[in-house]
């Protein structure tokens, strides 16, 4: 599946890759605590960011934030 | 305005069916969404993952027609806000169109949970509100698209099908390649200790 941005789809379906794997085996299966794909998806959120203002894109009122838990992220 | 309203019960536990909804696209019964972006996913302090999604569908416009409004107008756009809670296992997932707001809204709503009845199957209730602005044949127009959203539905559960048959097959696969990789080991480890 591509990205909005042409440019960000590798680092989409890198990022995919990470959260579908956390999705289904630890955040279903109770244990949501860590952030394993917080790197990759600040890489393609500043890729997306960048396209979905390049094509006019009328997404109102959205905050661009990373994946977080209400609380401070540790950058590792 | 017009509101359309389904439910539907897939033969697969709610897991199963919320891993495949997450991972829904591409497959062969939407061809038309050729983008799928994630624009903003948390767990909240209740535990529960909220994802905004952004859809970019292609409606396979003919190239002359292309040829003159220009690529970077064919694409239409839909956001989607999806929440997951896997202590009481609901996955409730709201789109709505940010594009021909001023033609046209078309909002939607999935819940799935657990069958209530039986535990390894999953009941989808889907709803969608239609509303065709400003012309005077809205309510037809409506009912042309409530029809078309009603065989899309059909479509996306036999997508969610696909996605499961195709996440079971990928499981498979990497199940008996361990097995027979393992397999040769031990045995490359039996020579050795003889």
């Amino acid at each position: 599946m591509n990205s909005v941005g042409e440019a960000c789809t590798e680092l989409k379906r890198e990022y995919d890759q990470c959260f579908n794997r956390w999705f289904a085996e630890k955040f279903l299966k109770g244990e949501s605590d860590g952030d394993p794909c917080g790197q990759l998806f600040k890489r393609y959120q500043l890729c997306v960011q960048k396209a979905i203002k390049e094509k006019d894109i009328p997404i109102e009122g959205l905050e661009f934030m990373g994946p977080s838990k209400g609380k401070t992220e540790d950058s590792s | 305005m017009k509101i359309w309203t389904s439910e539907h019960v897939f033969d697969h536990p709610w897991e199963t069916v919320t891993t495949a909804a997450m991972q829904k696209y591409p497959n062969p019964m939407n061809p038309s969404v050729v983008g799928v972006d994630v624009l903003a996913r948390h767990v909240d302090p209740t535990g529960k993952l909220h994802s905004h999604r952004l859809l970019s569908t292609e409606w396979g416009i003919p190239s002359i027609v292309k040829s003159i409004i220009g690529t970077c107008r064919t694409k239409t756009y839909v956001q989607e806000h999806s929440v997951v809670d896997p202590v009481e296992k609901t996955m409730e997932l709201r789109s709505s169109n940010i594009s021909f707001t001023n033609l046209v809204s078309v909002d939607e709503r999935l819940v799935y949970k657990p069958h209530p009845h039986e535990p390894d199957k999953t009941i989808l209730t889907q709803e969608a509100i239609i509303s065709v602005k400003g012309v005077s044949l809205s309510s037809y127009l409506e009912g042309l698209m409530a029809n078309t959203i009603s065989s899309n539905a059909n479509k996306g559960r036999e997508a969610l099908e696909w996605v499961i048959n195709r996440l079971n097959a990928e499981i498979e696969e990497f199940t008996a390649s361990a097995r027979g990789t393992m397999r040769n080991s031990m045995a490359a480890a039996a020579f050795v200790e003889k």
